[in-house]
C-alpha cells in the first residue's frame, strides 16, 4: 500500500511533474500547502470523437474542491456534467478523448494521515489508477440495479472489493465490516445474502453509497443517485449522507439537474451549460442571487410549494445541439435578457467584483451598454432568512 | 364533490380494486399472500379539470391509470365514461380506446425508434378509421396542438433526432390525434430535464382550459401538482388518504402521509422542511389489519392498528383517512397542525 512504490510523488517538495504539465504558479503553492484541496482542476476539455464529427462535451473547466465540502454540478442533459466527472476519473470511454487539462488530486497517505500525496489523474497510468480507485475516489452511479451485478448476492459484492483492496483481511474480517458498512447506511445485515432485484430501488442505492464508503475515501461522486428514486426516499438518502458525511468528513461531487436539492446539499454550485460553467458561487448566494440567466431559468422551473398559484414559464427552447453551438453565447436563443453582442461573442467565466463567486455573462462586465436586469443583481442576505427571501422573488 | 351534483363526469371510477396474488415460497409449502395494489378508489374525471394523483413508488397510482384505461382489467368496481357503465370484465373497444388516452412516462420507450414521427401520429388515425387523404393533415393539427411547430419539421424525423421534452409532446399528440375527452397522463414530466417540465406540464394545462379535456395527472411531485391540478388525491399503498380540491391539500394537509410527502420536496426556502420530529419513519410498510400507514406514522394510535379508518370531511371538498380527524371523544386526540399554513394565503384559487 505504500504509495512511493507507483511512482506518485511527494507533495513536498514540489516536483517536475507540476511544471511539465503546466499548473499554474499559484496551484503549486497551494498544493505545496498540502492539503487545502482535495481535487484541482485546470483547463479541463474533453471531446466525443476526433476530426471533423468531433464535439466538445467539456469545455475548458477549471474548479477546486476543498477538503470534506461538497461541490454540486447542476445542468440539463447533454451540459456534460457527467463526461466532466467520468472524464476526471479517467473512466470515460472511447469516442471520448480528454482534449486538454489537468486534474490534480491530493490525499492523505494511509499510514501516516499528516502525509498527503498529489497525482495527476491525467497523465496517471493505469496501475496508479488503480490504487487511487475506490481506496480514494469512488463513484456512486445512477442506477443501482444496473452498477449492481444480477446474480450475486450483495454481500459478494463488499467481499470481492475488501479482497482487492484490503488484500490483509480474513474472510470473517471481510464480512463483519460488510454487516457494519450495511449498518451504517441504516440497513439489516440480512440484506448481505439477497440478490439485487430483491431489494427495493431505495435500498440499493444505499448499498450502492456503503460500497463507495468500504475503504473511507477521500472523495467520493455520485452521479444523480436520487433521481430514479421517489422523493421520499430521494430526501432519506439526502439525510443519511449528509449524516454520514459529517461523520466522515470525505469530499464530495454531486451531480444532478434538480437544483434545489443541491441548494440544501452543497456547499458551493457549478452550474453547466452546453459544457461549460455559466455559474460558479455558494450554494446560499445562488439561490437567493442568481446572477446568470440559466440559473435563474432552472430556479423558475420548479413549482412552488406556498404562495399564490400563477403562471411559470421555465425556460423557453430546448437544450442546445453540442455539435451545432450558436457563434457567440451558448445560451443566446434562449435568453430572455440578450444583447446584440451576446449573438457574436462569447463570454468567459469571470468573477464578479468584490466576490468569490463568478458568471460566464455579458451582463455583468463593466462595460455592458444595459444595467443589470434586477432579477440578475438582488443581494444575498448575509443571515439567512428564507422566508422573507422567498416572499421578495418576483 | 359538490361540483359532481351539477357536472357530468367524463369518466368516473367506483370502486376500483386491483389485487395480485403472489407465492410466498415456504419451507415445505408456498403460502398464497395478496397484495392490494388499488383498493376501492372512486374518482370523476371533469371536463376541463385535471385531477392530480400523488404517491410514491408503489402507492398503486400507475395501475390506477392503467385500469382507467382498460390495460389492466379490475378485480371489482365500474368504470362510468359518458354517464354509462363501461364492461370492464371484457375487452377494450375501439370506442373506448378513443374517448380515452393513455400518455406514459418515458417518451423514449413509448414511441417506435425505428419509424418516423409520422408514423406514430398516422398509425393510430387509420385504426380508428380517419381516411388516408387525411392523415398528413390531421397529423400535422395534432403537432401543432402541442406546439411543434412548424410540424413538417417533425413529421419525417425519427425519435433519435428530437429530445426528450420534443418526444414527450409528440406522444401526448399521439394522443390526442383521435381526440379523447380523457387524457391519463402517468408521470409525463419525470423523465425530462427540468427546464422543460414546466413547458409539458403548461401544455396539459392549456389543452384543460381551452380544448376542455379531462385530464388525470399522475406524478411522484407534489409541488408539480399543485401547480396544475384541480382536484388532488394522494394514494397510499393503493388507498386513497386524501383529498381536495384546490390546493388545499398542499397548503394545510390534513393527512401523515401527505404531509412526508410535502417535507420531502427540497425548499430551499423553508429551513423547518428537514425537522425530524414531525416527519414519518420514511421506510415503505404496509400493515395488514387497521390503517395502511399506521407503520410509519408517528401519531399512529391503538385505533389506527385495529380499524382502518373512514374518510373524514375536514374541510369543504377535502377528506381525510385518518383517524386523527375523528369526532368521537375516544379517538379525538390533539390533530397534527398542518406545518405549512402561513398568514393571509388563500386556500383555493
Amino acid at each position: 500500500m505504500s504509495a512511493d512504490t507507483f511512482d506518485i510523488q511527494a507533495v513536498s517538495p514540489p516536483n517536475a511533474r507540476h511544471a511539465v504539465h503546466g499548473l499554474r504558479e499559484d496551484d503549486v503553492a497551494a498544493g505545496v500547502g498540502g492539503n487545502e484541496f482535495v481535487l484541482e482542476v485546470n483547463d479541463f476539455s474533453v471531446d466525443y470523437g476526433v476530426g471533423a464529427n468531433m464535439v466538445r462535451a467539456v469545455n475548458d473547466v477549471s474548479l477546486n474542491l476543498r477538503r470534506s465540502k461538497v461541490l454540486g454540478v447542476a445542468g440539463e442533459s447533454g451540459s456534460g456534467k457527467s463526461t466532466l466527472v467520468y472524464a476526471m476519473t479517467r473512466l470515460l470511454r472511447a469516442p471520448g478523448v480528454i482534449s486538454g487539462g489537468n486534474v490534480t488530486l491530493t490525499f492523505a497517505d494511509r499510514e501516516d494521515e499528516k502525509a498527503f500525496t498529489t497525482l495527476n489523474l491525467v497523465t496517471a497510468t493505469e496501475k496508479e489508477l488503480r490504487k487511487i480507485r475506490w481506496t480514494h475516489v469512488s463513484v456512486v452511479l445512477q442506477s443501482a440495479l444496473s452498477a449492481l451485478d444480477p446474480v450475486l448476492r450483495v454481500g459478494r459484492e463488499f467481499d470481492e472489493v475488501l479482497k482487492t483492496h484490503r488484500p490483509d483481511m480474513t474472510k470473517a474480517q471481510r464480512r463483519q465490516r460488510a454487516a457494519e458498512l450495511l449498518t451504517m447506511v441504516g440497513l439489516d445485515d440480512d440484506r448481505l445474502s439477497r440478490f439485487p432485484h430483491e431489494i427495493s430501488g431505495g435500498q440499493r442505492q444505499r448499498i450502492m453509497i456503503a460500497l463507495a464508503l468500504a475503504l473511507n475515501p477521500d472523495l467520493v461522486i455520485m452521479d444523480e443517485p436520487t433521481t430514479a428514486l421517489d422523493v421520499v426516499t430521494q430526501r432519506e438518502i439526502i439525510g443519511e449522507l449528509s449524516d454520514l458525511r459529517s461523520r466522515f468528513g470525505f469530499a464530495m461531487i454531486f451531480i444532478t439537474h434538480d437544483l434545489s436539492l443541491l441548494v440544501e446539499l452543497a456547499d458551493e454550485i457549478v452550474v453547466m451549460y452546453a459544457g461549460e460553467i455559466v455559474e460558479h458561487a455558494g450554494a446560499g448566494e445562488l439561490y437567493e442571487a442568481p446572477r446568470h440567466p440559466y440559473t435563474l431559468g432552472l430556479l423558475n422551473s420548479f413549482p412552488p410549494l406556498h404562495g399564490p398559484r400563477r403562471e411559470l414559464t421555465g425556460i423557453p427552447g430546448s437544450p442546445p445541439d453540442l455539435s451545432d453551438l450558436p457563434a457567440g453565447c451558448n445560451f443566446y436563443p434562449r435568453c430572455p435578457f440578450k444583447m446584440s453582442r451576446c449573438e457574436h461573442e462569447a463570454p468567459t467565466l469571470t468573477a464578479i467584483d468584490g466576490s468569490d463567486r463568478s458568471v460566464a455573462c455579458w451582463l455583468h462586465s463593466p462595460d455592458s451598454p444595459v444595467p443589470v436586469p434586477v432579477e440578475l443583481s438582488r443581494t444575498a442576505h448575509p443571515t439567512r432568512d428564507p422566508v422573507t427571501s422567498s416572499e421578495e422573488r418576483p | 364533490m359538490s361540483e359532481a351534483a351539477t357536472a357530468t363526469a367524463q369518466l368516473s371510477a367506483r370502486g376500483l380494486t386491483r389485487h395480485y396474488t403472489t407465492r410466498v415460497p415456504g419451507r415445505f409449502l408456498h403460502s398464497k399472500r395478496v397484495v392490494r395494489a388499488v383498493d376501492d378508489v372512486s374518482l370523476d374525471l371533469f371536463e376541463g379539470h385535471v385531477t392530480a394523483v400523488v404517491g410514491e413508488s408503489g402507492s398503486g397510482k400507475s395501475v390506477l391509470a392503467r385500469m382507467l384505461a382498460r390495460i389492466v382489467t379490475p378485480t371489482s368496481g365500474e368504470l362510468i365514461l359518458e354517464g354509462a357503465t363501461v364492461p370492464v370484465r371484457s375487452r377494450r373497444t375501439l370506442d373506448y380506446a378513443a374517448k380515452v388516452q393513455l400518455v406514459l412516462q418515458d417518451p423514449y420507450a413509448s414511441i417506435n425508434p425505428v419509424h418516423r414521427i409520422r408514423h406514430s401520429l398516422e398509425r393510430p388515425l387509420l385504426i380508428h378509421g380517419a381516411k388516408k387523404d387525411d392523415v398528413e393533415t390531421l397529423a400535422s393539427a395534432a403537432l401543432s396542438r402541442v406546439s411543434l411547430d412548424p410540424p413538417e419539421r417533425f413529421l419525417d424525423r425519427y425519435p433519435h433526432e428530437l429530445s426528450g421534452g420534443q418526444l414527450q409532446r409528440v406522444s401526448i399528440a399521439r394522443a390526442l390525434c383521435v381526440k379523447p375527452d380523457v387524457l391519463l397522463a402517468d408521470e409525463p414530466i419525470s423523465m425530462l430535464d427540468v427546464s422543460v417540465r414546466l413547458g409539458i406540464l403548461n401544455l396539459l394545462r392549456g389543452l384543460c382550459d381551452d380544448e376542455h379535456l379531462a385530464i388525470l395527472y399522475i406524478t411522484h411531485d407534489i409541488a408539480s401538482a399543485r401547480y396544475i391540478a384541480d382536484e388532488t388525491i394522494v394514494m397510499y399503498a393503493g388507498q386513497v388518504v386524501e383529498r381536495s380540491r384546490g390546493t388545499a391539500l398542499v397548503d394545510e394537509p390534513t393527512h401523515p402521509y401527505t404531509q412526508l410527502l410535502i417535507s420531502s420536496v427540497p425548499d430551499p426556502s423553508d429551513p423547518t422542511s428537514q425537522d425530524p420530529n414531525r416527519t414519518a419513519h420514511a421506510t415503505f410498510a404496509v400493515a395488514d389489519v387497521g390503517c395502511r400507514f399506521a407503520p410509519r406514522c408517528p401519531f399512529a394510535m391503538d385505533v389506527c392498528r385495529k380499524d382502518d379508518p373512514p374518510d373524514f370531511m375536514v374541510g369543504e371538498g377535502h377528506s381525510s383517512h385518518c383517524w386523527l380527524h375523528a369526532s368521537e371523544p375516544e379517538a379525538a386526540v390533539e390533530v397534527a397542525p398542518p406545518r405549512r399554513r402561513r398568514e393571509g394565503e388563500p386556500t383555493t384559487t
